[in-house]
This record gives structure tokens, sequence and C-alpha cells, in this order.
């Protein structure tokens, strides 16, 4: 190799010139010191944080800035252009202190600084019941308060009693009620104290009288107790409290005996078996012995016809009368070429392919067809404008369909989720709201209402349109329940009308759908997560693994709604659903197509309960990802189950109608 | 003369080995990010990296950028519910190293070299026509330290070469933020749109930000759903004619250059006098801007025309258009000897993604290769 030396000479001046220059900058040897003693504060107070550069020879060096930020600004606040900090909640905190070098580069040290807690000012005890009854152990509700304000969980307070033969106090803030009589009961802790003054009397409960509304059932029903306390003259006593327990033995010697009990006396059994039935009230305890039976609901299920879409992954489904009288289904497609694919479905062992549309987006995430099966609306995600919005398709003709109209406004965000509802198309928007868009003229839609939580980062993920009723899931808000022309709230699709809601704790509602049992007359709605917990596939070919379950919320109160149930699947998650009949058709991902039997009043762990009536997973072989079932949504139609899956698309099933008493049934 | 010597070795070593150069590139529309390698003549996906946690929802890796030491990566994931996440990855593992959760659609961004922070504007691409904000992270700690307002969809996060500016545009407000990156404020505004130079002190007085002082409401506690958008008469909100995509700062000529998305115009922004002291008519819809460390080259994407605009600063001459291998030309990143740019196209519907190597001597395409969906950000990483 030839090398031109002329350049290199050059360049090496330069560098070497730089070099020394860096040399005489580093000599400086600049430090940035803090306070390195310990700062203790107490809250409210505060100080100037110290922050200097220093040369080799401990000068301070001018000209330096500095930024100040707290680690945690709630708790100490820090003003970021001068270090006065400023204590506001007890705690270890540091300070991170920056200066720039001129030259590039920056020095950097954090600073400790300790919030001392605030003295303890006050122990508050709640409402405890206005009779207590001897023999009756009851909780406290004890909160310890500090001079600053703040809730102190930390504090263990002691209980001491005035007269432990009356009230005697146990752990976990508990106390008993001994006897009858009057007794101080004193919460104390650091000097502070509170005193609980408890009259108790007289236990008048003689007996129990219980009884219960069956005492044969099935693993799964609910056995509702009625305990009747009554005085030694047979008088009842109405404000008697009830504390309700069970033990039992399994019909299984394998399996242990499990079930749920309430506070209201409803007790289900999950494993089959003969369970006792316990109410107490002080000294007074009755008992009823109820048998659970295997509930037996196990249905053969048989894979019947697909539709293999394995070169691409594949989204919602939707199946429709067409206006032929034959049977259609719609599939979307996902993180792909915008497509969604049409089927003759009407035999539901041949799923044919008679068409598709293309439009500009990568994802077609959610698909629905018009109760008149005239017209279907697809979401657009990733389109190459950015306008992503929806699609608007004329399926009279499922064999040539065609896009009757594109609107984008304000849905240039990409729409995730859309459902179809008397001539109105409810589109999600960008995560965070959903417009109702009227389609009388679907080649002129245009937007009439709006819905929109006012929650700090609210979102929402899915809307779901039954009789009048949009039912949102939005994450950490739960579902809303939303009149848009029941009639329950005023509502209409220009001014939707919200009136109940629930939340859970875990913050994963990804899916609603109601279901109203005609036995019972409960009003129920089926909340599912979506989580995925397990992250990615680092080679991203590997199948993936769900987690989270569907959550049943009793809304029988609407203004009370209650979590009863909940049905999961280990090690596989939930995603979308359907029921008819009684009966659920969940998609759980992994795990594909559960059926689940939702008869009767809902309580407890249904899957443990043997309410599981069958499950199908569809691998493929062939599949996108292959033998990696993940199935997108089910829907049960015309006596056969639809189901889409991500890696290999549209499949169809058959449920055994009939359950052969007491048969075993291997489902596969 | 052994320092000499060494001196001799390490500038030998980069004169004569120095020929394969590593990029990253984000797959927008496929939950990746992509490493290629480029050696001179060819380019290669290195290593594809999945990103996000998420199989069945696109999480919209966004923007990135490497730490001013090579040792990590920082990717925005747009999408969250609502709220995007920043992610830190390091660069020897490719895998991620903290994470923190920052404001709706966070998008471009990079560290600051003389505060060690890292700048992230929060895009809110999906959301209303409200001001959104500038992300300040602790890279070390992944913190969140402070959210600085600014205008409608801001974009285009980039600092000044002595780390002490950060400059984003707000593309619908039409404006260019400048931020002091120690102070963590909005220093200066301009109106790209035409109207008068405001200094933020200014703006409160004359109610700026078209007649609105957003920095008295708090957006985030609005009660939308009580708001009646179908009846506001959206045409009447200030929407920008020059619609800004993107702000680069020049290495030495104290301008920064702004990418008239909508105007079709580079507009060059003179940092002392604070106004605009020129305009390069350009290609359709320029989207991204990056100049070359030499300050020689501004090389800008016009994503309306799937093309590359190449041009001279020194005679603010556009000196070719290259023809980017599919449509929809979207970030530029240019390699740290000023010899290549690197395009990333993100393509249409199906379609791969894809990255154009543009040797700006030549002023022509070098090489290309395809990678996954939506190819968006986009940055050099090393040369070796």
């Amino acid at each position: 190799m030839i090398l031109n030396l002329k350049p290199i000479m050059k360049e090496l001046k330069l560098i070497a010139l730089a070099l020394l220059m860096c040399g005489t900058l580093f000599a400086q040897d600049l430090t940035l010191k803090v306070n390195t003693e310990p700062i203790t504060l107490k809250i409210g107070e505060s100080v100037q944080l110290m922050a200097a550069v220093v040369d080799s020879k401990g000068n301070k060096v001018s000209g330096r800035e500095y930024l100040f930020y707290s680690r945690d600004a709630r708790a100490l606040s820090v003003v970021d252009s001068t270090g006065y900090a400023t204590a506001v909640k007890h705690g270890e905190y540091s300070v991170v202190v920056i200066s720039p070098n001129p030259d590039g580069g920056r020095l950097r040290a954090n600073i400790k600084v300790t919030i001392a807690p605030a003295a303890l000012a006050k122990i508050e005890i709640g409402e405890v019941p206005t009779k207590i009854y001897a023999g009756v152990t009851f909780p406290l509700d004890i909160k310890v308060y500090d001079k600053a304000g703040f809730e102190r969980p930390e504090i263990t307070v002691k209980l001491t009693s005035s007269n432990e033969k009356i009230v005697k106090p146990a752990p976990f803030n508990k106390v008993i009620a001994v006897a009858e009589g009057k007794s101080t009961i004193t919460a104390s802790v650091d000097g502070v104290t509170t005193k609980l003054d408890l009259n108790i009397i007289e236990n008048p409960i003689a007996k129990i009288e219980l009884t219960t509304d069956m005492t044969e059932g099935r693993s799964g029903d609910v056995f509702t107790l009625k305990a009747v306390a009554k005085d030694k003259n047979g008088k009842v006593v109405t404000d008697a409290p009830i504390n309700y327990s069970f033990s039992g033995e399994s019909y299984d010697v394998s399996a242990a005996p499990s079930g749920m009990m309430t506070k209201e006396g409803k007790f289900v059994a999950d494993q089959p078996g003969l369970y006792v039935l316990n109410a107490t009230s002080g000294p007074a305890a009755a008992s009823v012995t109820v048998s659970a039976a295997k509930r037996n609901v196990s249905r053969k299920i048989e894979q019947v016809g697909r539709g293999s879409v394995n070169t691409k992954h594949t989204s919602d489904l939707w199946i429709w009368e067409g206006v032929d009288g034959k049977d259609y289904a719609v599939t979307g497609t996902w993180g792909a070429d915008g497509t969604a694919y049409f089927w003759d479905v009407t035999n539901p062992a041949a799923l044919v392919l008679i068409d598709s549309v293309k439009v500009d987006a990568r994802t077609v995430n959610d698909v629905k067809v018009s109760e008149d099966g005239t017209v279907c609306v697809i979401s657009r995600e990733g389109a190459s404008n950015r306008k992503n919005g929806l699609v608007i398709i004329d399926v009279k003709n499922p064999r040539d369909v065609s896009i009757i109209s594109e609107f984008s406004e304000n849905l240039t965000g990409g729409v995730h989720n859309v459902f179809i509802y008397k001539k109105h198309v409810y589109a999600l928007s960008a995560g965070r709201k959903y417009y109702s868009i009227n389609i009388e003229d679907p080649k002129n839609p245009k937007i009439v209402g709006e819905f929109e939580l006012d929650t700090p980062g609210h979102s929402i993920h899915d809307v779901w349109i039954d009789n009048g009723i949009a039912y949102s899931s939005n994450w950490d808000d739960g579902v809303q329940l939303v009149d848009v022309g029941n009639g329950i709230a005023g509502g209409s699709p220009s001014n939707p009308v919200q009136f109940a809601s629930y939340a859970y704790p875990s913050g994963s509602n990804h899916a609603a759908f109601p279901y109203k049992d005609k036995k019972t007359g409960k009003f129920y709605v089926i909340l599912g997560d979506e989580e995925f917990p397990y992250g990615l596939d680092p080679d991203g070919r590997k199948p993936g693994r769900a987690a989270g379950y569907l959550h049943v919320i009793d809304f029988s109160d609407l203004n009370n709604p209650k979590e009863v149930a909940w049905f999961q699947v280990p090690f596989a998650g939930s995603h979308n659903y359907w029921i008819e009949d009684d009966i659920l058709y969940a998609a759980f991902y992994n795990a594909g197509v559960r059926v689940v039997d939702l008869s009767g009043e809902l309580l407890g762990d249904l899957n443990r309960q043997g309410r599981e009536i069958a499950w199908i997973v569809p691998e493929d072989p062939d599949g996108y990802v292959k033998n990696a079932p993940f199935t997108w949504g089910a829907q049960p139609y015309k006596g056969h189950i639809f189901y889409s899956d991500w890696n290999s698309g549209l499949w169809s099933a058959k449920l055994e109608p009939v359950v052969p008493k007491n048969a075993e049934v291997q489902t596969k | 003369m052994r320092s000499l010597l060494l001196i001799f070795l390490v500038s030998l070593s980069s004169i004569c080995v120095g020929q394969n150069y590593y990029i990253y590139v984000t797959a927008e529309s496929e939950d990746e990010v992509a490493l290629i390698k480029f050696d001179g003549k060819e380019a290669v996906v290195e290593k594809t990296i999945p990103v996000g946690v998420w199989p069945a929802e696109i999480e919209g890796p966004h923007g990135i950028n490497v730490s001013p030491d090579g040792k990590y990566w920082y990717l925005s994931l747009a999408h969250g519910n609502p709220y995007g996440t920043l992610y830190k990855y390091s660069t020897e593992t490719n895998e991620v190293v903290g994470t923190v959760e920052l404001g709706l659609f966070p998008a471009s961004l990079q560290i600051s070299e003389a505060t060690g922070l890292l700048y992230c504007v929060n895009f809110n691409l999906h959301g209303d026509m409200v001001p959104s904000t500038v992300s300040v992270v602790d890279p070390e700690e992944m913190i969140e330290v402070q959210r600085i307002e600014t205008g409608v969809m801001p974009h285009g996060s980039r600092i000044s070469p002595d780390g002490m500016h950060h400059y984003s545009v707000g593309m619908m407000s039409g404006e260019l933020f400048e931020i002091n990156t120690l102070r963590l404020k909005v220093d200066r505004v301009l109106k790209l749109d035409g109207e008068e130079k405001k200094e933020m002190g200014e703006m409160a007085s004359t109610g700026g930000m078209a007649g609105m002082d957003h920095s008295k409401m708090n957006h985030g506690q609005m009660d939308h759903s009580k708001m009646n958008h179908g009846s506001m008469n959206h045409e009447k909100m200030f929407h920008s004619k020059v619609k800004p995509t993107w702000v680069i700062p020049h290495p030495t000529n104290n301008k920064v250059y702004v990418a008239g998305n909508g105007s079709d115009e580079i507009l060059e922004v003179d940092l002392d006098k604070w106004e605009i002291t020129n305009r390069l008519k350009t290609g359709k819809a320029p989207y991204n801007v990056d100049i070359s460390p030499d300050g020689k080259y501004l090389v800008a994407t016009y994503k309306g025309s799937g093309e590359t605009g190449v041009w001279d600063l020194s005679k603010n001459k556009e000196l070719a258009r290259v023809k980017n291998t599919r449509k929809v030309s979207h970030g530029v990143t240019i390699s740290s000897d000023s010899k290549y740019a690197f395009i990333s196209v993100e393509g249409i519907g199906g379609e791969p993604g894809t990255m154009d190597v543009i040797d700006l001597k030549k002023a022509a395409k070098v090489a290309s290769v395809d990678m996954g969906k939506q190819a968006g950000g986009i940055i050099f990483w090393k040369q070796e």
C-alpha cells in the first residue's frame, strides 16, 4: 500500500495541537465539590445546597454554572439553578448536581439529604358498630398521622384495654368483646394516644337458624345461605353480626376440597365434595351440609374448517349473514400490508377466500359489519401519510367488495377498534377517546359526537355497543358504560352520557362484553385483561405468551358494581371474546379458544369450578410463526365457532351439542 | 517522541482502517431496530433487535440516538397507554438497561454533552392541537427531570455544538424553540410563519402562541369530555404553513436550519440575530435534516417526493436530488467523517423499510438495504 503522507502530516499536526491543548486543560484537575457532611432537614425547612468547581489547589473556579435536580422532587424540591432545597416529605433523598465544562463534558456529583419524619400527631380509629355483642371479634381501622399531615402506615400502635375481662386486644388491630360491660381501648405510640370507649352488651343471640337455597348442586353453583339469629325468646336479632365459613371433603381423594365463601353467606365449591357451611355469631353457631357434584359440562369440540393465512399476521374477525342469505366472514391483518380478507363461510367446513381489499396501512386491527350486512368498516394503522382513520366498504356482494369512502377526520392518529351500531360507527382515536360517526350516507361520514374521559393519563382500547349502551375498555379507568341511545341516561350518538363504571387495580382492561343471565336476572359485564409480562422473543420467531384473565363484574346495581368472579387460564392471557346463550367463547392467545359455561349465578374461580366446557388450540405447522397459536378472537355463529389466529388465519369449529350424562369427554 | 509516535498511529488508524460504518435504524411498523453495517460498498443488516413488550400491539419505535460516548443507544417508543417510553440499550449487547415513561408520543431525542441530560420531544402526533413538551431525562438514572412546554407537535430534538442549547420546532404552531439545556427553560421562540420574533417575557404579555397563554393551562387536567369538538371551528385554528418538522444546528456558523415541510424550503436561522436569514427552496415536503460534521453539506429528506437533497452550504446550492429506493423518505444521519449520508425510507403498506447510503462527494446513492417496515428514526453510531 502506498500512502500519500501529505494529508497525514497535516492531520498529525492538528491532532498534536489538540492533544496538547487538552493536556493543558486536564492538568487543571477540576473537581466538583458539594456538601459532604450529612444534611438533615425537618419538613418545611430549606437549605442552600453547596456546589463549587475547584482546581487542584482547591481554588474555586469562577464562571461555572450549575444545575441541581432532586431525584424525588415531590419529596425534596430543589430550585434547579440555585440549589435551594426545601424538605416536603420524610425519607432519604439525593440531589444531582451538574456543571458543564466550557470545553466539553461536565462534572457531576450527588448530595444526600435526609428529611426527618415529623413527630406523630394523632391516631385515628375508624367507626365501630354502635352495638357490640359479647363474644364477637371485630377489627379496628387505625390510622396514624404525623404533624406534617402524612399518614404513617409503618407505625405499629399498641392497644391496651382498661378491662380485659370486658374487651381484649388481639393481634392485627383486632378486638375481642369478651363479656358485657364497659371498657376503654387505648391506642398509643410515641406518646400519642387515642381512646375508644366501648360498651359491650349482652349477646342476645341464643341460636342461629341456618338454611340454604339448595343442598345439592354442582361445583360452580352458588349456595346462598340465610342465617337468622334469635334470642332466647325466639325473637329475631336483626343486627346480629354473622360470620360465615366452610369446611369440607372432596369426592376425589386426590384433590383437596376448595371453594369460596363470601361475607354475605354465598358459597361456591371449586372441587366437587361434601361441604359443611357454618354461620357463627359469638357463641351461637349453626351449620348445614351441602353436596357439590361434578359440574360435568365438558363437551367435545371438533375443528371443522380453516382458511389459512400464513404470509402475514391475522387480526380480528366478523361473521355475518349477507344480503343474499349466505354467510360471510371478514378478517383483518396485522403489521402487514393493509389487507382485509373476505370469506364465504356458508359451509364452515370449507372456508373460501372470495375477495380482499388493500388500503394504505400496515395494520387493519379491527373489522365490523353493519347489522343489515351491507357495510363493513375496517380500521387503519400505519398509513404512509400518517392519516389513518377508517375505511367504509360496500359488502352487499362480498365477492366483489368496493371501498365507499375513507374517513380520517380527527382519526389520523390511528383507529385501533371500531363498532357499528344503528348507522353509526364508533371509532377509537389514537387510544384517547372515541367518536360517533353517522354513516347513513356512507360516502359522507360525519362526526356527531365523542366520548373522552377527563382523568389524568386516560386512554382507551376498545368500544362495544349493545342495546344502545357503549362499553368502552379504558385500561386503568376500567369499563365505562355510556348511553348512546339506550335511553337509560338520556344519551344518544351525538350526546353520549356515561352512567356507570368499574375499574380494577391491574389497569389492564382491554375488552368488555355485557351479559344478562335470564335465570338469575343478574347483569354482568365481563372485562378482559391484556398483558404481556413475558416480553418478546429476542429473535422474534418463537411463540408469544400472554397473561391476564377475565373479570366478571356484577353490574346489577349500577351504582355499586362488584367484582364477583374470574376466569383464568394458567400461563396464557385473554384477548377478545363473545357470549351467547350463557356460554362464553374466549380467545386466550397462546391457549386458543376456551368455551365456558356461564349459566347461573357467577362467583369465584370459574375455571377451577369446572365450568370450562371445551377448548381448542389452532396449531399450524405451516403458520406465519410455526406451531405458535395466538388466538385473537372468537365468534359463535349459527351453531359453529369461528375464530381468528394471529399466526394462522381463520378457523371454524363445532361444539358437540349434547352432553352425555356423567360421561367423561376428552377435549383437544 | 513517544507521544508523537502514538499520535501518528492514531492518525494512521483513522485514515486507513475506518471503513465500516454502523447505523441504528428504527422500523416503526415492525417494532424493530436494525443495526446496519456499511463497508463503503455494501450495506447489510447486522442485527435486528425486537423492541417493546407487546407482541400484538405496535409500540412504534420512533426516535433514536447514541450517547456521546457510544456506549448506549436510546429509543423512544411512541405508543403507550397513553404515554410513550424511553428505552436505554447497551450498544455492546443491544439489551435494555433502563426505561422511563415520558409524555404523549415521545419522538426525536439527543443527549447534551454539556449537561449529560437527554432531551426528547413529546410529539403528541395523535392528540389534540395543544402545546406539548420536551422531556428532560437524566440518562444515567433514567429519571425524567423536567418537562418543558413548547409548541404544538414538537419535533426535531437537536443540541447545539456546545451542548448548551436545545432546538426543536412546533410542527403545527410553526415555531422554533431554543431551550437552555442547563436552566431547563425556553429562552427564545421564533415564529416561522412570518410573525415577529418574541422573547419569552413578551409572550405572556402579548398573549403569544396564537393568542393563548398555554403556560397557564394544565391541558392534562382539562375535561375534554365536556368540550364539543364536533362543533368547534377547527379551520380557524392556527395551522402553520411552514409546518416545520426538523431543526439542525450547524457545527460552526451559529445558525440552525429548519425543514419547512409545508412550505418546501429549508429556513436558515441566524442565532445571533434570531431571525430567518435565508430560505432554500427544496423538493416536496422536506422532513429531516442533518449537516455533515465538517459543516460543508446539508442533507434533507424530501418526504413528499421520495428524494433526498444534498446541499453545499458554502454556496447554499443543491448539488443533487437523489431518488430514494422507495417512497416516503424519512430520516437522515451523516457519518463522522462527513463522507456518507444514511437515509431511512419508510415505504408504503407492506413494503419493507429501506436504508439508502449516499456518497456526499459524488452526491449519489451508492448502497441500499431493506429492513423492517416503516424505517424511521436513524442515527450513525460509529466508524471502525
